[in-house]
């Protein structure tokens, strides 16, 4: 098992009376040092994306050949990669690159498809600038779709780890598995073949992460209309923009839902 | 201009342009307390964005720009759906996830 089970997050592991033989014994109970915790912390984040890593390895493979394949090398690759840090963009980027679009509209269109983070950063500062103290500016860097999702749907819920530790090291193994796929890309093309179809686990594992996060009726009417909406949008609006479009959407539904039905819980 | 420095060019503004869009927001929390309609509005994130990056993928396949539905996709998606929805794990979801995308794959060519 690689991943701590999600619905056990939210019950056994928060049970503060149990005497410690009764928890799982994945969950540790630390002895109260916090180097240890920041360590235990750290490896606890670097699990919860295990289940994704596969899924980025084409994603990567297809950056790194995107980059050697519009004539440049192996420093452009993994540089980008290092200061952008954000996948769908860098591929995007040097696309249009490559069919020499001016470089106002390049920078442009990959900052649209990353306006997301913008949104994901309002969201999780709640979250994690209690704890990351004055240099809370540089966990923006981290901020991509997978350690978003692991630490608002599974690490922000366990009271055996520190957050800002937990949400790190699951951003380092998809750095880590990133870089090493997009330097392979980079050296020898995308050499996966398209019918495995590695690229579909990316959406499974945030389907698995969805369920969770899905705990008062207004989040499941939310995730409905932003479905919807992006269903209909993504395809027809340009520069990803639909899907911006439609969180926006599911948001606002949500909020004026959850107006209407305060606290009404559902067992999804 | 080189086409080397060009595309450096490039990753530099779209890291600086990239790590203001993420930053700012964490950086400015707590300066004053969030407006309570921000709040419930941001309540939703998770579920929405989660969705968002789940339905297109699970409905279309994209080559060149173009968006084309994947039967195949569809019925793995509601497959790994129940899973999620039944069982919880991540892995069960992935796992159902993929085999029945090849399945269907083999079976629908696409």
């Amino acid at each position: 098992m690689i991943l701590p089970d999600m619905a056990c997050s939210h019950g056994s592991a928060a049970v503060t009376g149990a005497p410690v033989h009764v928890l799982p014994s994945r969950i540790r109970v630390t002895g109260g040092s916090p180097v240890s915790r920041t360590r235990e912390s750290l490896i606890a984040g670097a699990r919860s994306v295990a289940p994704i890593i596969i899924g980025i390895v084409p994603f990567g493979l297809v950056a790194g050949a995107a980059v050697t394949a519009a004539g440049l090398g192996l420093a452009e690759a993994v540089g980008m990669s290092l200061l952008v840090n954000a996948g769908a963009s860098q591929i995007a980027a040097t696309a249009l690159f490559s069919e020499g679009a001016p470089l106002l509209v390049t920078v442009g269109t990959a900052l649209v498809i990353n306006a997301r983070m913008f949104i994901y950063s309002t969201s999780i500062a709640p979250v994690l600038a209690p704890e990351a103290g004055r240099w809370r500016a540089l966990l923006g860097h981290p901020l991509v779709d997978q350690s978003y999702a692991v630490t608002m749907t599974v690490g922000r819920y366990r009271d055996d780890i520190s957050l800002v530790p937990f949400y790190v090291g699951s951003w380092l193994v998809l750095a880590i598995v990133w870089q090493i796929s997009n330097i392979a890309g980079a050296l020898a093309g995308a050499f996966v073949p398209a019918s495995w179809s590695l690229d579909f686990a990316v959406p499974l594992v945030f389907l698995a992460m969805l369920v969770p996060a899905l705990k008062f009726r207004a989040d499941v009417e939310a995730a409905i209309a932003t479905g919807i909406a992006a269903a209909i949008l993504v395809p027809v609006l340009p520069m990803q923009t639909g899907l911006i479009v439609a969180i926006v959407i599911g948001m606002v539904w949500g909020a004026a839902r959850h107006h209407e039905h305060p606290a009404e819980e559902v067992d999804v | 201009m080189s086409e080397r420095t060009e595309f450096w060019i490039v990753i530099f503004a779209l890291a600086t342009g990239t790590f203001l869009l993420r930053s700012l927001p964490l950086w400015l929390y707590g300066h004053r307390p969030a407006p309570r309609w921000l709040e419930r509005l941001l309540r939703h994130v998770p579920a929405a964005a989660l969705t968002a990056l789940v339905v297109p993928a699970s409905l279309y396949t994209k080559t060149d720009g173009v968006y084309e539905l994947a039967p195949a996709r569809i019925i793995a998606a509601l497959a790994a759906l129940f899973v999620a929805l039944r069982w919880r794990s991540v892995v069960a979801t992935l796992a159902t996830g993929m085999v029945v995308l090849w399945v269907g794959q083999a079976l629908l060519g696409g």
